[in-house]
């Protein structure tokens, strides 16, 4: 008798306590959660939305090409390389642009086609992405920083191009590729090694 | 043209934190390294590599498009067998930055890597402190203005003294404004040797003074990082840092642990500096480390190297820990008001309250002063009680015994001794003998009853307050005696100046005394009730010895108790006889009280039952006794946990694992999610099992801790219900699901 009334005093107390404590979060993009929607407009001035991508798996690059981190993986060929194993393998490769109108990296539709020709590089579409929001989303920090997700729209990827963070081309070799390592996951049916890594170069222009 | 000699492919090392690559160069172009090739070669690789050092590629210093750097020694000569401090040196562009070990959301370290002559090194990049620097949404960690980047330089011992040292330096780092560029230096730098150490080179003794200011003033151990729903939460001891904090910052080590643009609030709270930080990407991961850079209200800023643990997530349960001290001692106060309720403590309570009704409610100065001397002699034995209790446990802690709040309760002579009292008490309450009222004015039917008396009934209320406050007050008590001595010495006396304070107040308003019903015949029909919960606080006291000791402890208390009622008996046969006789049945009376605590000392002796608590019948949720290697065992085949931290003599553990536990929806749960339900028998001293309280910051039980496959514990309430234990279990898996 006693004890149960004390137990119900000692609930009090304890929910009193829990009222005393706060607060929720700010939802930043998780991996194993349904990676962030966005809408964006590309450089032929079609919109694209994760909701029409459903049963791809797609890989989203956040690029800048004047960076000295970007320019390490397109001069040396790297993202390319890359850029086509992941077309072969049937991915949607976007290239998302967030640098505000002004900033370093910031380019016309015109100006970002004919970056894509004079490299030689192949995603799906490059995203204007001119108001920075999809970046936001996505927690976009750096360029280059990678994302993948995968058929059911799950993100099973966020981090660095790989584990070299630097802006010498001679780094490319040797280095593990973060982005090749989950593809190769994925194709095999494993969870993903790493999931999160350190998303390493400029910051993003926002 | 980095040089001849240094024909290694740079590594390019990709940790964070990088640091320095050592290469070796001959010492003095030791003609052993080049055996094996043409004569022919020799001579002119040595030249070319003369003229490496000596050519303008190794300048110094070296001005890029943003950054003036320089490779400076603190002293002009060294000696063989000493160390000399060398400073990288970046005059940075203004509005342009380089960056600390961990440099934020985006950026570099810079880089060195030395080319020295063998036996010479160079030690580590020693960091001075960065600042913030907000780039958009997001922050770096940095330098502008000046970068000053420490290392040591050492000399073997047999360097020939007069033979200068050359070092080179080849170092890359990268700087940004809005925009980043990557730029890179490398610098020849000379030192004279000399017998002894060379004056401090008064050109460069501002940029080293100011450098060894920036760096850390100290490290500081003991911070514990929790994962709060909230975000996390850095608990830094504050007795190193400087009073009047005026601004706090910490700075990650790493990449991953937290948000480095978000905001970070801060407070003192227990002798802990407090800071509320956004959980960054991989904070369960990566190395809970840092630099915590504070200032003062003069401007003086100081930074501390903070490694810290991780700790479980103030939860529900465990949230009166953050409150603060006033308010832990408003709990205390109520806390031992509700003592007053127990059925160990309201018997003794309620006689008291009847003996001012029937004989100290009177009229007149003297009947009044006799009221107050009697309380306060009341309060005064509680509080002696418990000050006593308190300096013995945190005397026991500061000699690193491994003790708890209920720790006596794990001692059975204690117990024993508990369960005489119990008796004695019930016997005296019942009116089956009178020794109460001279001894302890129990019966308080004279109306002095002494202040004497009134000092050890308080003593007597506290003393059986105690097992009650093991199971009840556990984790407050628990609590109080982690902090130092005053605080948790404050908290254990307002505990019981709430258990003194009814009786305190009935006895200082004598107002109050008269919402006491009437004396008359129920007083003792009352009385006699309150033997009752004595002797169920015996018969319960009985069944822990049987779980601590098993059936010989009980034969012990037992017997204990016969020969105590026979002790009883004699006393009271005594007063009747002749002087002789009287001291014959004295005699005899101590040395049966002397057989019964012989008896209760010996249990110290039996050790407990293999399999105590659980695993008796079917009822109950199977489990499996707790051990650190069954819990890692199960955690690494990636199965879920539950571990109950529980003790015979813990009323909440029981009653908890009744209502909360040993039912057939847990059940069901259990075995659908593959739960393993670990129990940990804290009934006897266990030091794997207050070792795992003590990671919980706690020294009492109970303590429930549900596991998920994967994600941080989670620490659930002390008072349990089935929803509790339910939502806890279910949570866990789908949050596992949910990543994959």
């Amino acid at each position: 008798m006693t004890a149960s009334c004390l137990k119900a005093a000692a609930l009090g107390v304890v929910a009193l306590a829990a009222a005393l404590t706060v607060g929720p979060t700010a939802a930043a993009p998780k991996v194993g959660a349904p990676a962030p929607d966005f809408s964006v407009l590309d450089t032929k001035g079609e919109t694209w939305s994760l909701g029409q991508l459903a049963g791809k798996q797609v890989i989203l690059e956040w690029t800048n090409h004047d960076c000295p981190f970007v320019r390490k993986h397109y001069e040396s060929g790297n993202m390319q390389a890359l850029q086509k194993e992941a077309g072969d393998a049937g991915y949607i490769w976007l290239s998302v642009i967030s640098s505000a109108p002004g900033k370093q990296g910031h380019v016309t539709p015109a100006e970002a086609d004919a970056l894509t020709e004079s490299r030689d590089a192949t995603p799906t579409a490059v995203l204007l992405d001119t108001s920075g929001a999809m970046g936001r989303a996505y927690d976009a920090k750096t360029t280059p920083h990678m994302y993948v997700i995968d058929a059911s729209g799950t993100l099973v990827y966020m981090g660095g191009i790989d584990d070299r963070p630097t802006t010498k081309q001679a780094d490319v070799e040797g280095a593990s590729n973060f982005v090749r390592l989950v593809m190769a996951d994925l194709a095999a049916g494993n969870p993903v090694a790493n999931p999160v890594t350190r998303p390493y170069g400029c910051s993003v222009k926002y | 043209m980095t040089g001849a000699m240094v024909s290694t492919p740079r590594k390019s090392p990709h940790t964070d934190g990088m640091i320095a690559i050592h290469e070796r160069l001959p010492r003095r172009f030791n003609p052993r390294r080049q055996r094996g090739m043409a004569i022919g070669t020799i001579s002119p690789l040595l030249l070319f590599a003369c003229l490496a050092w000596l050519s303008p590629t190794s300048a110094n210093p070296v001005t890029t498009e943003h950054v003036t750097a320089r490779l400076v020694a603190e002293r002009t000569e060294m000696a063989p067998g000493e160390t000399v401090d060398l400073a990288l040196v970046l005059e940075i562009e203004p509005g342009w930055h380089t960056y600390w070990r961990n440099p934020g959301d985006s950026g570099d370290s810079p880089r060195v890597s030395w080319s020295l002559p063998e036996g010479v090194e160079v030690g580590p990049l020693r960091w001075t402190r960065p600042e913030l620097i907000p780039v958009g949404p997001l922050a770096n960690y940095g330098y502008s203005g000046r970068a000053v980047h420490l290392f040591a330089l050492s000399l073997p011992e047999d360097w020939p003294i007069g033979e200068p040292v050359r070092i080179r330096a080849d170092a890359d780092w990268l700087v940004c404004e809005a925009h980043c560029i990557p730029e890179s230096g490398t610098f020849g730098l000379t030192v004279a040797t000399a017998l002894g150490p060379g004056p401090i080179d008064p050109a460069q003794a501002e940029v080293f003074a100011s450098a060894r200011g920036d760096l850390a003033d100290g490290t500081i151990e003991g911070a514990v990082l929790r994962t709060e729903a909230a975000g996390l939460s850095l608990d830094i001891p504050a007795d190193l840092l400087p009073a009047g904090l005026d601004e706090a910052w910490f700075f990650a080590g790493s990449w991953g642990l937290i948000e480095h643009a978000a905001a970070q609030s801060w407070r003192l709270v227990d002798g802990d500096l407090r800071i509320q930080l956004t959980a960054g990407p991989a904070a369960a991961q990566v190395d809970p480390e840092g630099l915590l850079v504070v200032s003062d209200r003069q401007g003086g800023v100081r930074s501390y190297e903070v490694a810290a643990v991780r700790g479980p997530p103030l939860l529900e349960g465990d949230a009166q820990r953050s409150i603060s001290l006033p308010l832990a001692l408003v709990f205390a106060l109520l806390g031992g008001l509700i003592l007053n309720l127990m059925p160990c403590v309201f018997p003794i309570l309620a006689m008291k309250a009847l003996s001012l009704v029937k004989g100290l409610a009177g009229e007149g100065p003297g009947a009044a002063r006799a009221r107050v001397l009697h309380g306060v002699a009341y309060t005064a034995g509680v509080l002696v009680f418990f000050a006593a209790l308190a300096g013995l446990l945190l005397a026991l802690r500061s000699g690193g015994a491994a003790v708890g709040w209920g720790f006596q309760l794990q001692y059975p002579p204690f117990v024993v001794l508990m369960a005489y009292v119990f008796l004695v008490i019930g016997l005296s309450l019942s009116g089956a003998i009178t020794v109460g009222r001279r001894l302890m004015s129990l019966g308080g039917t004279r109306s002095g009853g002494g202040t004497l008396g009134a000092f050890g009934t308080g003593a007597l209320a506290a003393l059986v307050a105690a097992p009650c406050t093991a199971p009840f007050m556990g984790a407050a008590l628990g609590y109080a005696v982690t902090l130092t001595w005053p605080p948790a010495l404050a908290i254990m006396l307002t505990l019981g100046f709430g258990l003194a304070l009814p009786f305190l107040l009935l006895s200082l308003v004598p107002q109050l005394a008269r919402w006491l019903p009437k004396p008359g015949p129920w007083m003792e029909t009352l009385k006699q009730v309150l033997a009752f919960p004595m002797f169920a606080a015996a018969a319960w006291l009985v069944w822990v010895l049987s779980v601590q000791t098993g059936p010989r402890g009980v034969a012990s208390v037992l017997a204990g108790s016969v020969l105590v009622a026979f002790a009883l008996w004699l006393r009271e046969r005594a007063q009747h006889l002749r002087p002789g006789q009287r001291r014959l049945a004295l005699a005899m009376l101590l040395a049966t009280l002397g057989g019964a605590a012989y008896l209760g000392v010996a249990t110290v002796r039996l050790s407990a039952p293999a399999q105590s608590l659980g695993a008796e019948t079917g009822r109950q949720l199977p489990s499996e006794p707790y051990s650190p290697e069954r819990l890692a065992a199960a955690r690494a085949e990636l199965r879920p946990v539950f571990v109950n931290m529980t003790a015979a003599w813990c009323i909440t553990c029981l009653v908890n694992e009744r209502v909360a536990l040993d039912t057939a929806g847990v059940k069901g749960l259990f075995s659908a999610a593959d739960v393993l339900y670990l129990k940990g028998d804290w009934t006897n001293r266990d030091p794997a099992i207050t070792r795992y309280l003590a990671e919980y910051e706690r020294n009492g039980v109970p303590l429930y801790v549900f596991y998920p496959v994967n994600g941080e514990p989670k620490v659930l309430p002390q008072i349990l219900t089935e929803d509790i234990v339910q939502g806890a279990v279910r949570q866990g898996p789908m949050a596992s699901s949910r990543s994959h």
